[in-house]
């Protein structure tokens, strides 16, 4: 409220001197009009939809290749080894950057410039990208999804600290609601609107082959043209409301301390293998999918695009809904229990039935959804809260770091082996999933259960823990979870309250802040 | 503490888990001693003389009690022909022996017979008769609902397999290769091999089929050809030729299994029977991709399709095959096409090769089984957690008991 009214003096103020320096646009009038307004709830929702849209080139052009799967083996006569680099190059600069991407952000190039050049790299990414398949030189396209990925996964963390910048304290959990119900579209539409594209370039053209290939990739390119024409708009949107409102540029706050590796616990090393052993099993087969359900089910290829995207779609709106439940029961550990088993039953389904893939890609997307938020938040629980940055940045390094080889590994698997072993594979990765969360189970049981403990019973140690903190007006242990939840929260831990609110997905990237949350691939 | 005492356990559990299962995957698999025949082969006529019309070439598979003839023969239209016969000790004979002229002169049939005749089970024989060149509809039409195996149009004139010019078969052990050659073809050649069986196993190029010791494997490739037009795809007329039951229709059996082709579901096989009862007495099986490689992997995989089975007339199909007139006097020939390749797929030009690989036997077509090592990791991996987790409540158990224990005593004051 203090900072309500604050902000409003200084509006005040301030609008005398843009009427006197700058024409307002009408030029007559004391008050901006509401759609000018930096502070006004108008001229946010302006604000963010160009925030929405930053992202959407990157989240379109991610999944191109898998969109156009089928196009890309035969265009450039690739195996599906070689295919999967595609994504592997992405995800290798991202096992380092997760690390730095918000140091680059707050110290060197600032929100406004890094948010401009990380949307520079997307751009000249996927026109390096499109230039490759264009001149069908194979190693150009490589270079083009390194450059890609550079700009993607720290963009993403951008796109979180603008939303915390220009939302905090007000509509923040519904804005990271709706980035990442953009970032789904992006997705969406792209796998399904590709093929499409392809074959209106190909008729242009005259043929199918690289060259129409190259064509609709620019085309695709497009989107982050457009992506990159937001980052401008919203820096300078946002250098008007810094003057105007005379507020800070924002600030990812992640610290990353490579040293407090050592001290992570033992339950933290076990999520970490959960998540590299649940994440692996579900974007490589997104991206090897739609020849698997043409092959395997018969289906079309339009049709295989739009079963492959159904993860996505029904991630949008199950995510909060399951967020929301994970919140109100608590037992994380027992969520992700349930969602690794639906998951393995999921892919079970597909390794060794006929059974309309609808049916397991459906419970693939839920499952999906309600591991993203029931594991992302318990590494709040099991880290002090200095050492989150260090730790989310730790889970998105290697998590990367276990996409790009198990990509490379499931390319060649199929090639030599077929869909059957690529799917016992990516059964036997997640039963080291499974595996890892029993212990975890039992683990968390021997130390005293935290992470398992029900929504109640952390309201109650809540409770408790506030009447203590006001006596000492300092929580005790900081590493204890609860404990430390009760502190001042600072952005950062506000961030991550969001995240584990709307579950992993934000976690990864949306809340980036979480620092290195902002991982993309969990949002895909 | 106690977690790192849980892990050691579960990492000695694991090894003996997996040495159990590995063990009992190996009893399941090799436990039954394979089947096995003893293969003897023979090359009519004799190596050092030109064969007049074409060569004929005999293995003789026996088993236990009962023997197959594999008949391998480029008179005319190439054609394999299969006689199963209930005694180990049956002989093929060209009959009569010396009257080798009749044979070649492919005019009278019963000049080759299975002695004793009475021993003949069954008998049936493949004959690859025509090879079609069709041109292609333009590439970019894809929604084409009705693209058929069969185009209907942009035939040209058929290749004729009968009036081809057929090298001499080159025994390669254990492969037999027939090469042969339209003028039309330029530098090209269609060349068959086969491969006859004394156990169950796979060959290891793809398709990679499973073979039993009642089945040969035929791989057909059409090389280097010169195609009539840019947009070329091939079709390859089949023949089956059977006494009473000729391979009548064509099952086509899903298969979750890919692991030895990868990427095909499906398997394809044409079988005779009787009377439409579920005993399949020979069948011709394959899968239906082709490949357009001579080392093919998957990305050089076509899928092929092929037209349902027709009656022909013996006449015209004892004409065409020395083999066909020699052995039987009144054939029943049902013919089918089959086609490589579907819109959108390369043409034939883009690599000049084609492969395609079928298998032909009696009695049941072989099923794949989940390999070992399947079985294994999902033995493992879903064991494992299961494992992890009785032994887990069971740590939790005892060291619940123990709280319990610790507590009765405690409480003194």
């Amino acid at each position: 409220m203090a900072d309500y009214e604050e902000r409003r003096s200084l509006l005040g103020e301030e609008d005398e001197g843009s009427f006197a320096g700058r024409q307002p646009p009408r030029g007559a009038g004391k008050q901006m009009p509401a759609i000018c307004d930096p502070s006004h709830l108008l001229h946010r929702v302006v604000v963010l939809v160009f925030m929405c849209f930053l992202g959407f080139g990157s989240y379109f052009c991610y999944d191109n290749p898998a969109a156009l799967q089928t196009q890309v083996l035969q265009d450039l006569n690739l195996n599906t080894a070689k295919f999967m680099q595609l994504y592997a190059w992405y995800s290798w600069p991202n096992v380092v950057l997760c690390f730095f991407g918000g140091f680059l952000l707050d110290r060197v190039f600032g929100i406004r410039l890094g948010t401009i050049i990380f949307s520079l790299f997307v751009c000249v990414g996927q026109v390096i990208f499109a230039t490759g398949a264009l001149l069908n030189r194979f190693w150009l396209m490589e270079v083009g999804r390194f450059v890609f990925g550079i700009g993607g996964e720290s963009l993403a963390v951008a796109q979180n600290t603008y939303a915390v910048n220009w939302f905090k304290g007000k509509e923040l959990n519904l804005v990271f609601g709706l980035q990442l119900s953009m970032a789904r579209l992006g997705s969406t539409v792209n796998m399904n609107i590709m093929g499409w594209v392809y074959s209106q370039v190909a008729l242009m053209v005259g043929s199918t082959g690289y060259t129409a290939l190259g064509g609709s990739l620019m085309i695709a390119g497009v989107t982050c043209l457009f992506s990159l024409i937001c980052a401008l708009v919203l820096g300078f949107l946002d250098k008007r409301a810094e003057r105007i409102l005379n507020k800070e540029q924002g600030n990812t706050g992640e610290v990353i301390k490579l040293t407090d590796v050592k001290d992570f616990p033992f339950t933290l090393w076990l999520i970490f293998i959960i998540c590299v052993g649940y994440y692996v099993a579900i974007f490589p087969f997104i991206g090897l999918g739609q020849v698997f359900f043409i092959e395997k089910f018969n289906f079309s290829p339009a049709e295989a695009r739009a079963v492959n995207s159904i993860v996505y779609i029904i991630s949008a709106p199950a995510s909060p809904i399951l967020g929301f439940m994970v919140d109100k029961t608590g037992r994380n550990v027992v969520w992700v229990i349930v969602a690794v088993v639906a998951t393995l039953a999921a892919h079970m389904m597909l390794a060794f039935t006929f059974w309309n893939p609808w049916i397991a890609m459906s419970l693939l997307g839920v499952s999906y959804s309600l591991l993203a938020c029931a594991l992302w938040p318990m590494v709040a629980f099991v880290v002090p809260e200095h050492q989150l940055g260090t730790a989310y940045g730790f889970m998105q390094s290697i998590q990367n770091l276990g996409l790009a080889l198990i990509a490379i590994a499931a390319g060649s698997i199929l090639d030599n082996r077929g869909y059957l072993v690529l799917e016992v594979f990516f059964c036997a990765c997640i039963c080291i999933a499974l595996m890892a969360v029993v212990m975890l189970y039992f683990v968390d049981y021997l130390k005293g259960g935290d992470l398992n403990r029900s929504a109640a019973a952390r309201a109650k140690l809540q409770k408790e823990s506030t009447s203590d903190a006001e006596i000492k007006r300092r929580p005790s242990k900081p590493t204890e979870g609860e404990l430390a939840r009760l502190a001042p929260m600072s952005a950062f831990g506000l961030r991550n309250r969001y995240l584990s609110r709307l579950g992993a997905q934000l976690p990864d990237h949306c809340s980036t802040h979480l620092s290195s949350l902002a991982y993309r691939s969990v949002l895909k | 503490m106690a977690a790192a005492a849980l892990d050691k356990r579960s990492g000695g559990v694991c090894v003996f888990l997996l040495s159990f299962v590995l063990i009992l995957c190996q009893t399941l698999v090799h436990g039954a001693e394979p089947y096995k025949r003893q293969l003897s082969v023979q090359l009519y006529p004799n190596y050092n003389s030109t064969p007049p019309g074409g060569d004929l070439l005999h293995v003789r598979a026996v088993g236990d009690n009962d023997t197959l003839h594999f008949l391998f023969c480029s008179q005319g239209a190439p054609t394999l022909l299969i006689v199963h016969t209930n005694t180990s000790s049956s002989t093929m004979k060209v009959w009569p022996q010396v009257n080798w002229p009749e044979f070649w002169a492919r005019n009278t049939s019963g000049s080759l017979t299975v002695e004793p005749q009475s021993s003949v089970l069954y008998s049936s024989a493949i004959v690859l008769s025509r090879v079609r060149n069709a041109s292609s509809r333009p590439l970019l039409e894809y929604d084409d609902v009705n693209d058929t195996a069969e185009p209907t149009s942009g035939f040209f004139p058929p290749y004729e397999l009968k009036d081809f010019h057929w090298l001499p078969l080159s025994l390669r052990s254990p492969t037999a290769l027939l090469c042969g050659a339209d003028p039309a073809f330029g530098n090209g050649s269609l060349c068959l091999e086969l491969s006859v069986f004394d156990s169950e196993g796979r060959v290891q190029t793809l398709p990679r089929l499973l073979h039993s010791a009642n089945s040969s494997q035929l791989d057909v490739w059409l090389d280097g050809i010169l195609p009539r037009s840019s947009n070329s795809r091939f079709l390859l007329e089949l023949q089956s030729v059977g006494g009473a039951y000729p391979l009548s229709r064509v099952d086509i059996r899903q298969s979750i299994d890919d692991e030895f082709t990868p990427s095909i579901f499906k398997v394809s096989q044409w079988v005779s029977s009787v009377n439409g009862s579920s005993d399949v007495l020979g069948f011709v099986q394959w899968k239906p991709v082709a490949y357009r490689h001579t080392q093919p992997v998957l990305e050089d995989a076509t899928p092929c399709r092929h037209s349902d089975p027709q009656a022909q007339s013996g006449e015209a199909a004892a004409a065409s095959s020395g083999l066909i007139r020699a052995f039987y006097s009144n054939p029943e020939v049902m013919g089918l096409n089959m086609s490589f390749g579907l819109a959108g797929e390369p043409f034939y030009n883009s690599s000049r090769f084609l492969s395609w690989t079928v298998l032909v036997g009696v009695g049941s077509p072989p099923v794949d089984s989940f390999s070992p090592m399947v079985i294994t990791i999902m033995a493992v991996g879903l064991g494992t957690p299961m494992v992890l987790l009785l032994l887990g409540g069971v740590c939790v158990c005892l060291h619940k008991k123990r709280a319990a224990t610790a507590a009765t005593y405690e409480p003194i004051n």
